[in-house]
């Protein structure tokens, strides 16, 4: 077939800039381009040219970055050029104008995050995508879940196709080919004879690493030589100083282990940190897709410590290859799963070579790569409707404008959501305010604190004494 | 560095107050052979090295003119561009004209920004600091705000809007009462970290107690309406950007502008003014409302919102979210200072929200 591939309007082909729809999308291809003529229509960067054919795939960049533009390149690229299927990105909103300049091609989505909530796309063009799409494949159940919550015609259309990891690039820090760089960052970074504990991820409070940076004074309570590894900017290449990175600096300063910070680091070193650590923590507070970390750490044999959102569990065995916490907005609740782990050291090792077994017999971008062809092959056999719907109309009433409830906009869904578990937090907190019984755990707490604060300024003080008897 | 993209610069003790890098100065000298005006002089005038923009004063054939580098993303400057236009040649605001490049562009992109030449207003004057002035103040910003109203932006531009983004950023500042308590927590052995932890909880209910209020009043049904039904906020108004000229108040450094309730603009200028005063006046609050819906009416509903917004931590907020930044350095003598005065502030604020809360239903009933 000729397969035109649409990514979205934000970051480039090959992902030289990362992002998880890129990385899917470049993982598969060279499985994809065996079986069909794939062309793939992406964003223009100043480091790739607007055409090129490599490994016999086309690609054809196009201005991106706001929505609108990049819509507009697609529609005039499609309008001189014609595919017997179009398998687009994460852009529900590109498939009705691009239903109008392609009435004959089998249209197929895959889906990377939440874009068919009310705040994304109306209801009325909603259906209509439902309906001019022949299948819609998701990277979690939970993201189904969603389309299928909204719109439960979609049923028979939606299905999940977990995303890859190279497991070439991703090996375990003793794997021969590793051994040395984990050595050499060790080293480099003071982080010998200490276990580490791996994040890595966009550094934005939805992402919860401060809840982990937070975890970590009780786990050394139990845990000695712990030290943590922070990877990732708060957005793709910028190193931006945010108010959350600036805050999660903060609070890393005055932890009681080595934290070391990276900054951004390109996706084809990555794999060197996972390599340096001993566990990898996924800290996310949002519903999540599904994090493609938790490949990778799988792939390079550390056992998991994640959250019940979205999509994440689903990766999981609890117990098997890591565990999963269920309220992620509390650190202590990272503080004993990862006690759990650090507790039986001969269980955490053999939870990460679970993981990385299930790395290799599941998450290869050759079995995604497999998936694809099926889903395609099933999308080119399903019925097509003879029947054309003008949507003329559809597309005239396009509005920036968006009608939702803005403090629930998923009131379907099972699990609480960002905003209902901010709701339910904050009458937590409201009523817990008023509660005596808290004021006294305070009280407590501030005492104990008190005392430990006396403890260590007396040990500082005999220490400030040793020194000088020293002289 | 002839194709150098514009990047905020480094300011030290050996550069001077306006200290602008060499490539950017040769940048604007390429802007200006776009226009054909002829530049007798040219003075800098303000300088964002932090963020990469600045300011030049110029002295041309046609007059005075402003010659700007704005900072944002060129997509994000074209939306304010836009509206400047739409304010002057549509509505005939007084805001400063934009002056069009020799292709009739309104603006030249160099150093993948975007610059833009716009009439120097003069004479302007700033108002009085008293209450007269306020009055002004809060007028002219009605009026600019009804004129906003049915913007609509170019097609390549960013639609920046902060209307539907109320609850994001009432529970962004939730949020944050527990970052500054962790902070406060961790930096204990400072002298601010006492007078912060003892004040975080009663803010963080306040802010608490916002949400809700928020979540229980008209916002959805009012967003609804959309973004050019409302019009523009500047977000950075008050004393400096809008002043007294010859025929009336001026408007300008429009480069902020974006879509919301416009009364957020009225509620920062009011909430301002009393940490200024340091305590809140019934009759400055009441009577700077009034000269504002003389020129833009408010509405029972967004006056409640107003007041759910006045009910929010806004000050300590402010003043205190710097802390995550150094904490070391912030949580100093000053800054428990500065949290007593804050403090002592939002004592006085509830009898005046309490008052101006009879007034709206008032308001309601007539």
């Amino acid at each position: 077939m000729r397969i035109l591939m649409i990514c979205t309007e934000k970051l480039p082909v090959p992902p030289i800039r990362g992002g998880a729809i890129q990385t899917y999308l470049s993982g598969c291809l060279p499985y994809l381009r065996q079986e069909h003529e794939i062309t793939v229509l992406g964003i223009t960067d100043p480091s790739l040219p607007t055409k090129e054919t490599v490994d016999d795939i086309n690609y054809v960049r196009v201005d991106g970055k706001i929505f609108e533009l990049y819509m507009e390149g697609v529609i005039q690229f499609l309008q001189s050029n014609d595919f017997d299927l179009i398998h687009i990105f994460n852009r529900p909103r590109l498939v009705i104008p691009i239903r109008q300049v392609a009435p004959n091609s089998k249209i197929t989505l895959s889906m990377h995050n939440d874009m068919f909530t009310p705040d994304k796309i109306s209801a009325e063009e909603g259906t209509a995508v439902i309906n001019e799409v022949a299948l819609i494949s998701t990277v979690s159940n939970y993201i189904g879940g969603q389309i299928k919550a909204l719109y439960p015609q979609a049923e028979s259309k939606v299905r999940t196709i977990y995303s890859g990891v190279d497991c070439n690039q991703f090996l375990p820090g003793n794997d021969p080919n590793m051994q040395k760089i984990r050595q050499t960052l060790r080293r480099k970074h003071n982080l010998e004879n200490k276990t580490v504990i791996l994040f890595a991820g966009r550094l934005s409070s939805n992402k919860g690493v401060d809840r982990l940076l937070r975890a970590i004074p009780e786990l050394t309570k139990k845990h000695k030589d712990l030290a943590l590894v922070v990877v990732g900017s708060n957005w793709f290449s910028q190193n931006n100083v945010t108010d959350y990175v600036a805050y999660i600096r903060a609070l890393a300063k005055k932890l009681p282990v080595p934290v070391v910070t990276t900054g951004f680091v390109a996706p084809s070193e990555i794999q060197n940190w996972f390599a340096v650590a001993d566990i990898f923590v996924c800290t996310s507070i949002w519903q999540e897709p599904l994090a493609r970390v938790h490949y990778e750490a799988m792939a390079a044999g550390l056992p998991i410590v994640t959250t019940a959102r979205g999509g994440n569990p689903e990766v999981m065995i609890p117990g098997v290859n890591g565990y999963i916490v269920d309220q992620p907005e509390d650190p202590s609740q990272f503080a004993e799963k990862l006690s759990l782990l650090l507790s039986n050291r001969m269980d955490m090792k053999k939870m990460g070579e679970r993981g990385r077994e299930l790395a290799l017999s599941l998450y290869q971008w050759e079995r995604v790569g497999t998936d694809i062809l099926t889903f395609w092959q099933d999308a080119q056999e399903s019925p097509t409707s003879s029947e054309k719907v003008d949507y003329s109309a559809l597309l005239n009433n396009r509005s920036t404008e968006r009608t939702t409830n803005y403090f629930q906009f998923r009131p379907f869904d099972t699990q609480p959501t960002t905003i209902e578990t901010r709701n339910e937090m904050l009458t937590w907190k409201a009523s817990q305010e008023n509660s005596r019984s808290l004021r006294r755990t305070r009280r407590n707490e501030r005492r104990k604190e008190r005392r430990r604060e006396q403890k260590s300024r007396r040990r500082r003080r005999n220490i400030e004494i040793g020194k000088r008897n020293d002289r | 560095m002839a194709n150098a993209m514009i990047v905020p610069w480094e300011i030290n003790e050996h550069t001077h107050e306006f200290f602008v890098p060499e490539y950017i100065l040769a940048y604007a000298q390429e802007v200006l052979k776009h226009y054909d005006l002829s530049v007798k002089s040219m003075e800098i005038v303000t300088t964002k090295p932090d963020k990469g923009g600045a300011i030049w004063k110029i002295a041309t054939n046609k007059g005075a003119k402003s010659l700007k580098l704005l900072h944002r993303r060129p997509t994000r400057s074209l939306f304010s561009l836009g509206a400047q236009e739409y304010l002057t040649e549509v509505q005939h605001a007084r805001v400063p004209s934009i002056h069009k490049s020799k292709s009739g562009m309104n603006y030249v992109e160099a150093g993948g920004k975007l610059w833009f030449i716009a009439d120097w207003i003069e004479p302007l004057q700033p108002v009085t600091k008293d209450l007269a002035g306020a009055k002004q103040l809060c007028y002219a910003l009605g009026e600019f705000h009804r004129l906003s109203r049915g913007y609509i932006p170019p097609a390549h531009a960013e639609v920046a809007s902060r209307l539907y983004n109320w609850p994001k950023s009432y529970e962004k500042m939730v949020e944050k009462m527990e970052w500054f308590r962790q902070i406060g927590n961790a930096y204990r052995d400072t002298p601010a970290s006492k007078a912060l932890l003892a004040v975080v909880d009663q803010f963080e209910s306040q802010a608490i107690e916002s949400y809700r209020r928020l979540e229980g009043s008209q916002y959805s049904n009012l967003v609804e309406q959309g973004n050019d039904y409302w019009g523009l906020v500047h977000q950075d108004y008050g004393w400096s950007n809008g002043q007294m000229g010859k025929n009336g108040m001026w408007i300008i450094d429009l480069d902020g502008v974006a879509y919301d309730l416009p009364i957020r603009d009225l509620r920062k200028l009011i909430s301002g003014t009393m940490a200024d005063l340091k305590y809140w006046d019934i009759t400055w609050v009441k009577e700077m409302i009034n000269a504002y819906h003389a020129a833009n009416p408010i509405t029972p509903e967004v006056y409640e919102l107003l007041m759910i917004d006045f009910s929010l931590p806004n000050e300590f907020y402010k003043n205190i979210k710097e802390v995550v930044f150094e904490p070391e350095l912030f949580l100093n003598e000053q800054t428990a200072t500065l949290i007593h005065t804050i403090v002592e502030t939002d004592k006085t604020k509830w009898p005046v929200l309490h008052e101006l809360q009879s007034q709206w239903k008032g308001m309601k009933s007539s």
